[in-house]
């Protein structure tokens, strides 16, 4: 019995946990889902209230007698729901009662009615102190002198089988007969309209270049921290540090001076060669550099190898996942920055642009097409999103221990 | 030992020449990375290798869509082969929302913008204060068969506006570039939503002179009636559609000289009024802030207030539509607003009179009309032959309704105080106020009693 | 073996006695040449150039004098410069060539070696492929990994060729043909036989090297390149700043010294008290200077608070009140998620990886996203409230109103939309730091707790929250400097990026738009170090509050 209770206990705190986990992972994918849906939607798809997750087309449908295929719509005949064809739609509708009984309306097409008197010579009433035109509404065969009190439009559905049948009902307020449909081409469009796939590939370029380049400057920096003693190691160590703290928009002014003076302006080297050393990258590597067994080193300098050798040969192989991380580190920060290719990069010179950019101007240029934009912002995430799914087990593990030892 | 010291004299001399290059190089390179920029690196010079002596001109100017960015890549490649001696390459430019304007000034000062660009005509004046962009006064006053009266007033003001003399038109010493293009603003509307709510077509009623601030409230009441997520105006969240209202009631962002603020005047806070109204009374318009433009395309707002740059996105619309011109004020006067952008030079440029030749050929009637065919312009030139034209391009069919903007009788008045003033300043502050008004937060009393002390900062004084 | 004769290692180091003073003769006339050239050039990089000429010039007098003298440290000293020299030569020679610009024409042909990049990584994966295999025959795990190595081998070939690499290098040379370049590659000679020429064993015994000298020389070396690169462009550009500072820099002409008056333009602010709380600015203060900022109602009375810029202080109190909501926002939910996932339940990890997604996606893009999520007609977040509100409304028979809010363009709401996004963003990561924070906890703790009747409550309060004081501390500065430097959420979001009523102006995209819409770099650079400090400060007071709880521990 107690056991019993205990794990009802258990079951209901395991089953509480993973509603909160789940919920709180819903929160956290929704907008991905939301991005890739209305990536694969048409435009009038995107701007429909409610919004729907899976992407729809409208159903047409070919009828006898149409020359275009027609749109399809729900009507009721009798309770009964029915899919019909719309074949005319704006047709003019008065609203008509008897001066004496405004309350008992009825519907007729204007060109069904005729003036009372003829056109030239229309009878009138006074209503409410109001002059108003006199019309032979026919209802129930008989031909009663009416009043128009309002105008609308309905269209005219038919079914696609017996085109005979007819339905008048407003339009707008009916509902389409829609089929989920998605389209992959949207994204052929977003990548030739907008220089997306240049776009992509040099931000492709510029990661790649500022990986391997932050990669090879913070190595060596890391082991001279860590390993080389020499004179003013540690003061420049604690000036490295208090760096890491500085934020990036304070150099920005600066920066772009600079790139005027050297000619970069607007060039791809502007977004890399500045980017390659960092006191970031040399301070993870120093960290890991340390914990490295002294022994092993002093063993292979005993055996006449030079400080490279050691590095290339021993040092790197076993810190495999600390590159990782940094790399991955880095490939996500190259692959997001915004602010300094938005300074540097001349928003007229799409050879150039990164992905980050393209979107910038797509999102002006394609404002009325949000399943455009959104498909834009897929293919900027996506990759990341790749690139952390391949190396999440190294990636989260060391996040967490870079954060703990800092 | 002789071996050596032939070995040192050598070395010597190589590195004098050396280090005499390195510390005191700054030019060399400089002139090197120059190069460069003109002359595109090896494999790209493959592609796109100008003819050898032609001069190679950039030129800019700012699509909103890709339609646009085809018709200024054909008329480049179609002056291209017209100018002699002169080679183009179009660059596209960023979109509204992307700074445009802002992104030139930054290549101007790197000294990477193109020779020719287009910026909005509430720029000119900045960029010219700046020694930004090229006097070009004396080249087009050596060049046959020009004056400033080909091209529209308004913008030509602006345009050959002499700011150490005041002076503006034919002779004032400036002539700062050409207008690319004008418009206007028009209602659009959705037929099908005043069909349905069984309101008056304002066309009509345009036409037969009853369309007035009472008619056009009449149809927006009655198709807001349709739905509550049908509206029936709608405009886009800032101080612009304001200035059709205020100039139709009969005030003005300035006093008649343009030197000081005139928003506090009775007429101008009365056109104030009408629009809150419009917002927090009758609340016909769709919420201010939010685009109307998607629920105008969705075929949800019956009327909205939009320029000519519109249209090619509404011609995809699947509803019945046209244009109609703003309604009369109070008074029975008319109101608009003159939008108008130019092509301008940079000041750096190296080939100012090829630049010329170009900014000339790019606001030929021809052209002008390749470029409002695509519907999202307006020729700038004064031409019957233009504006004939222009009425063939349809959708939609009621095109008079922009050229009736345009019109003196509309009273389209030019935006910012531009040369007495600072446009950028006048933005960041009018953006704000107008805000608050119209979303309730500040009372037209409350706009009245402060907008003039902070709007006349943004005058030169 | 070959000997040499001390004649020779006498020789050598008069001729790198020779070439020390021939190197500081020319430095001199590399900087008389400077300052006389007529071509124009700001004086900050006069100046630049002329204090490192100078420092090489003296330097390299005095490290002749030791060569002289035979003293170690004039070895270390001509190393120094010729490598400086020679590493100068080389970028100069890279540049001349232009092979710095020439990435941009890689970008255009990169794409076509995409593919072959394709097959160098299916080469390396087949490569390393062995190592997963269980198999024991040694031939076949060579043959396996010279099948990589082959296969890595031809896709980097067939890459090179892709992307025109023979164009590019014929390219380069064809560049390099010219003064400068053939300079820089005589320079890269000359110095590189120096730099041999004192590295060589004999020549520095000469010199009397020691133990310990060989590390030092090292140490330098490897550090190099990062440090060159982090001097130029981290450690310079921070000067730089500090100096544009105190100009009116505006990138268009030639800055000039103006001392505080871009800091005093910043601080110069009004208090007034107002008689009624609708008093009108101009009657208190000098409207002509001031602008109205904000305004504090006491009672019948209230306070105005005027600036001169007012943008900056608008700018000044939205970054605040976004770093004091998105804070705590993705640090608390943060601090819940890792103490129920550490729970040590099966698909856990699962969960701790989709948090963690959002953190890795580019700014710009969510952004997009949200964007169309807030949107008030059609977008899913009003959807989902009028959805929640027509369920209680049903449920308990109420009568709510469906606010519509108006996301983005309601100033009330506006930087509550950015708080948002930012805190889904750093929310996991956050997440993830706290769970590494909490596996650190000794279990003994608890078990001792347990042991001494605690509630779960108890231990949370007691053991989890003192012992993650560290990563609490590390969490919340990171996320408050991060949280300072808003900028793209807010640039992409809205439209003006100011937002409605400047509701969403931040300081760093004041600084943006000072410094690169009106051009008043000077000015941006002041408000860059006034956002320095006040994150400075921020820490500084986090750091005190951690260090005074973390004494009141132990």
């Amino acid at each position: 019995m107690k056991l019993q209770s205990y794990r009802l206990i258990r079951f209901l705190n395991n089953f509480f946990i993973y509603f909160v986990l789940t919920l709180f992972a819903f929160i956290m994918l929704f907008p991905f889902m939301y991005m890739l849906s209305t990536s694969f939607k048409i435009p009038a798809d995107t701007f429909r209230y409610p919004p729907r997750m899976l992407p729809r087309d409208p159903v047409t449908i070919e009828v006898d007698g149409f020359e275009k295929p027609l749109p399809l719509y729900y009507v009721e005949i009798n309770g009964e729901q029915k899919e019909f064809a719309l074949a005319q739609s704006n047709i003019k509708i008065g609203i008509y009662a008897p001066a004496d009984n405004l309350s008992a309306t009825v519907e007729r097409r204007l060109t069904e009615v005729k003036p009372t008197g003829g056109a030239t010579n229309q009878q009138t009433v006074v209503v409410n102190d109001k002059e108003e035109k006199l019309f032979d509404v026919e209802v129930d065969g008989q031909i009663i002198p009416m009043i128009l009190i309002s105008q609308t439009t309905v269209g005219e559905f038919i079914n696609p089988e017996n085109p005979d049948e007819k339905v008048s009902q407003n339009v707008r307020l009916s509902t389409p007969v829609e089929s989920i449909s998605w389209h992959p081409e949207n994204y052929k469009q977003i990548v030739e309209l907008n220089n997306m796939a240049r776009a992509l590939t040099n931000t492709a370029l510029v990661t790649i270049l500022v990986v391997i380049g932050q990669l090879v400057t913070s190595v060596f920096g890391g082991y001279a921290f860590a390993r080389l003693k020499f004179p003013g190691r540690d003061t420049l160590f604690v000036f490295y540090l208090g760096t890491i703290m500085i934020p990036f928009v304070m150099l920005i002014v600066p920066l772009y001076q600079l790139m005027v003076v050297i000619g970069w302006t607007d060039r791809l080297a502007a977004l890399i060669i500045p980017w390659i050393f960092t006191a970031y990258g040399t301070f993870l590597m120093r960290q890991h550099f340390i914990t490295f067994p002294k022994e092993i080193e002093e063993a292979a300098l005993l055996d006449g190898a030079s400080r490279f050798q050691i590095l290339k040969n021993i040092i790197i192989p076993a810190s495999v996942p600390a590159l990782a991380t940094q790399a991955t580190f880095t490939f996500l920060y190259a692959w997001n920055s915004f602010i300094w290719p938005l300074v540097i990069i001349n928003v007229g010179n799409e050879k150039n642009h990164v992905l980050t950019l393209a979107l910038n101007v797509l999102r002006g240029r394609a404002s009325d097409t949000p399943n455009l934009i959104l498909a834009g912002a897929a293919i900027a995430i996506i990759p990341p999103l790749i690139v952390f799914i391949l190396g999440q087990r190294f990636f989260v593990e060391s996040v967490a221990s870079s954060g703990v030892k800092g | 030992m002789k071996n050596n010291l032939l070995m040192k004299l050598l070395s010597l001399l190589v590195l004098a020449s050396f280090v005499l290059a390195a510390c005191g190089g700054p030019a060399p390179q400089a002139s090197a990375t120059e190069e460069a920029m003109t002359e595109a690196p090896a494999t790209e010079a493959v592609t796109e290798a100008p003819a050898a002596d032609d001069v190679a001109l950039r030129w800019r100017t700012r699509p909103d869509n890709q339609e646009e960015i085809n018709v200024y890549s054909q008329i480049s490649s179609e002056l291209d082969a017209q100018l002699d001696g002169i080679s183009l390459t179009y660059e596209p430019g960023g979109s509204e929302g992307a700074n445009y304007q802002d992104q030139l000034r930054a290549e101007i000062a790197a000294g990477t913008a193109p020779d020719v660009f287009w910026i909005p005509g509430t720029d000119v004046a900045d960029f010219a204060t700046r020694g930004l962009i090229l006097n070009a006064a004396d080249l087009a006053g050596a060049t046959d068969g020009y004056t400033a009266e080909n091209f529209y007033a308004g913008p030509m003001f602006h345009l050959t506006y002499n700011p150490e003399t005041g002076a503006s038109g034919d002779g004032s010493g400036a002539v700062w570039g050409l207008p690319r293009d004008v418009s206007t603003f028009a209602l659009y509307l959705n037929l099908d939503l005043i069909a349905e709510a069984g309101a008056a077509d304002p066309r009509e009623l345009a036409a037969n002179g009853e369309w007035d601030w009472d008619a056009f409230l009449d149809v927006a009441q009655k198709t807001r009636a349709l739905g509550p997520d049908i509206y029936g105006y709608g405009a886009s969240a800032w101080w612009g559609p304001y200035g059709v209202w205020l100039n139709a009631s009969g005030g003005g962002f300035f006093t008649e000289d343009r030197t000081a603020c005139n928003l506090n005047s009775e007429e101008s806070l009365a056109g104030l009024e009408f629009q809150r109204s419009l917002y927090q009374d009758f609340d016909v318009a769709t919420p201010y802030g939010e685009d109307p433009e998607p629920p105008f395309r969705a075929g949800n707002v019956a009327m909205f207030q939009n320029g000519r740059w519109a249209t090619p996105g509404i011609r995809t619309v699947d509803f019945n539509w046209d244009v109609v011109e703003l309604p009369n004020g109070p008074q029975g006067t008319p109101g608009n607003w003159l939008f108008w952008g130019a092509y301008v030079i940079n000041a750096n440029t190296e080939h100012p009179e090829e630049a010329w030749a170009l900014v000339q050929a790019l606001t030929t009637a021809e052209t002008q009309g390749q470029v409002s065919a695509l519907g999202a312009n307006i020729p700038s030139r004064v031409s019957q032959e233009a504006l004939d034209a222009f009425l063939t391009f349809t959708p939609p069919d009621n095109n008079q309704a922009f050229l009736n903007g345009i019109a003196p009788d509309a009273n389209p008045t030019a935006e910012g105080p531009l040369w007495a003033g600072s446009w950028p300043e006048f933005d960041k502050i009018m953006g704000p106020a107008i805000q608050g008004v119209l979303t309730g937060a500040t009372s037209v009393e409350q706009f009245g009693a402060t907008i003039c002390d902070e709007a006349n900062k943004a005058f030169n004084q | 073996m070959h000997s040499h004769s001390s004649e020779q290692t006498k020789l050598t180091l008069h001729i790198h006695f020779v070439w020390r003073i021939v190197f500081a003769f020319l430095m001199i006339v590399g900087m008389y040449v400077l300052w006389t050239s007529p071509a124009e050039r700001e004086s900050w990089q006069k100046i630049i150039v002329t204090v490192v000429c100078s420092l090489a010039a003296i330097l390299s007098i005095y490290g002749a004098t030791q060569i002289n003298k035979g003293n170690h440290s004039g070895r270390m000293i001509a190393l120094l410069l010729d490598y400086l020299g020679f590493a100068t030569a080389l970028v100069m020679a890279l540049n001349t060539g232009e092979i710095f610009i020439g990435i941009d024409a890689l970008g255009q042909t990169f794409p076509q070696g995409i593919p072959y990049l394709g097959i160098v990584i299916v080469g390396y994966f087949l490569g390393s492929l062995d190592e997963y295999l269980p198999t024991k025959k040694a031939t076949s795990e060579n043959s396996l990994k010279t099948v990589g190595r082959w296969i890595m081998l031809l896709g980097g070939i067939l890459f090179l060729w892709q992307i025109e690499a023979v164009n590019g290098a014929v390219y380069f040379f064809s560049k390099l043909i010219q003064p400068l370049g053939i300079a820089s590659v005589i320079a890269i000679i000359i110095f590189g036989i120096s730099l041999w020429s004192m590295s060589r064993p004999h020549i520095a015994q000469a010199l009397g090297v020691k133990t310990g000298h060989e590390q030092i020389i090292n140490g330098w070396l490897f550090l190099s390149p990062n440090l060159l690169g982090f001097l130029i462009f981290f450690a310079g550009p921070l000067v730089l700043s500090l100096y544009f500072s105190f100009t009116d820099s505006d990138a268009f002409n030639t800055p000039n010294w103006v001392g505080f008056d871009n800091y005093a333009r910043i601080l110069n602010v009004r208090f007034a008290l107002l008689e009624t709380p609708t008093q009108l600015a101009r009657e208190v203060v000098d409207i002509k200077i001031y602008d109205e900022v904000d305004r504090f109602v006491i009672g019948n009375t209230g306070i105005l608070f005027a600036a001169a810029d007012k943008f900056f202080w608008l700018a000044l109190r939205n970054t605040l009140t976004f770093v004091l909501f998105a804070v705590p926002l993705s640090v608390i939910p943060a601090l819940i998620l890792s103490n129920v996932l550490n729970s040590k339940l099966p698909g856990m990890k699962f969960f701790r990886a989709v948090y963690f997604m959002p953190s890795i996606a580019a700014v710009v893009g969510i952004a997009l996203v949200w964007q169309w999520l807030y949107n008030a007609t059609i977008g899913y977040i009003n959807y989902f409230i009028t959805l929640g509100i027509e369920f209680w409304n049903n449920l308990f028979n109420l009568a709510i109103v469906d606010p519509k809010i108006q996301w983005v363009s309601d100033e009330r709401t506006a930087l509550l939309a950015v708080v948002i996004i930012a805190a889904w963003q750093t929310m996991g990561f956050n997440t993830v730091l706290f769970l590494a924070g909490l596996q650190n906890i000794p279990g003994e703790l608890y078990e001792a707790a347990t042991v001494d009747g605690a509630g779960a409550w108890d231990k949370f309060w007691g053991i989890t929250l003192p012992m993650l004081a560290p990563t609490t501390f590390y969490v919340v500065s990171t996320t408050t400097i991060q949280a300072m430097q808003v900028f793209e959420q807010v640039f992409i979001l809205m439209n003006p990026p100011e937002g409605p009523n400047n509701s969403t102006i931040t300081l760093v995209l004041y600084l943006y738009r000072s410094g690169f819409q009106n051009f008043q770099q000077g000015y941006a650079s002041a408000i860059a170090w006034v956002l320095f400090i006040v994150i400075f400060g921020l820490t500084l007071i986090q750091f005190q509050r951690q260090r005074r709880s973390s004494i009141y521990e132990s």
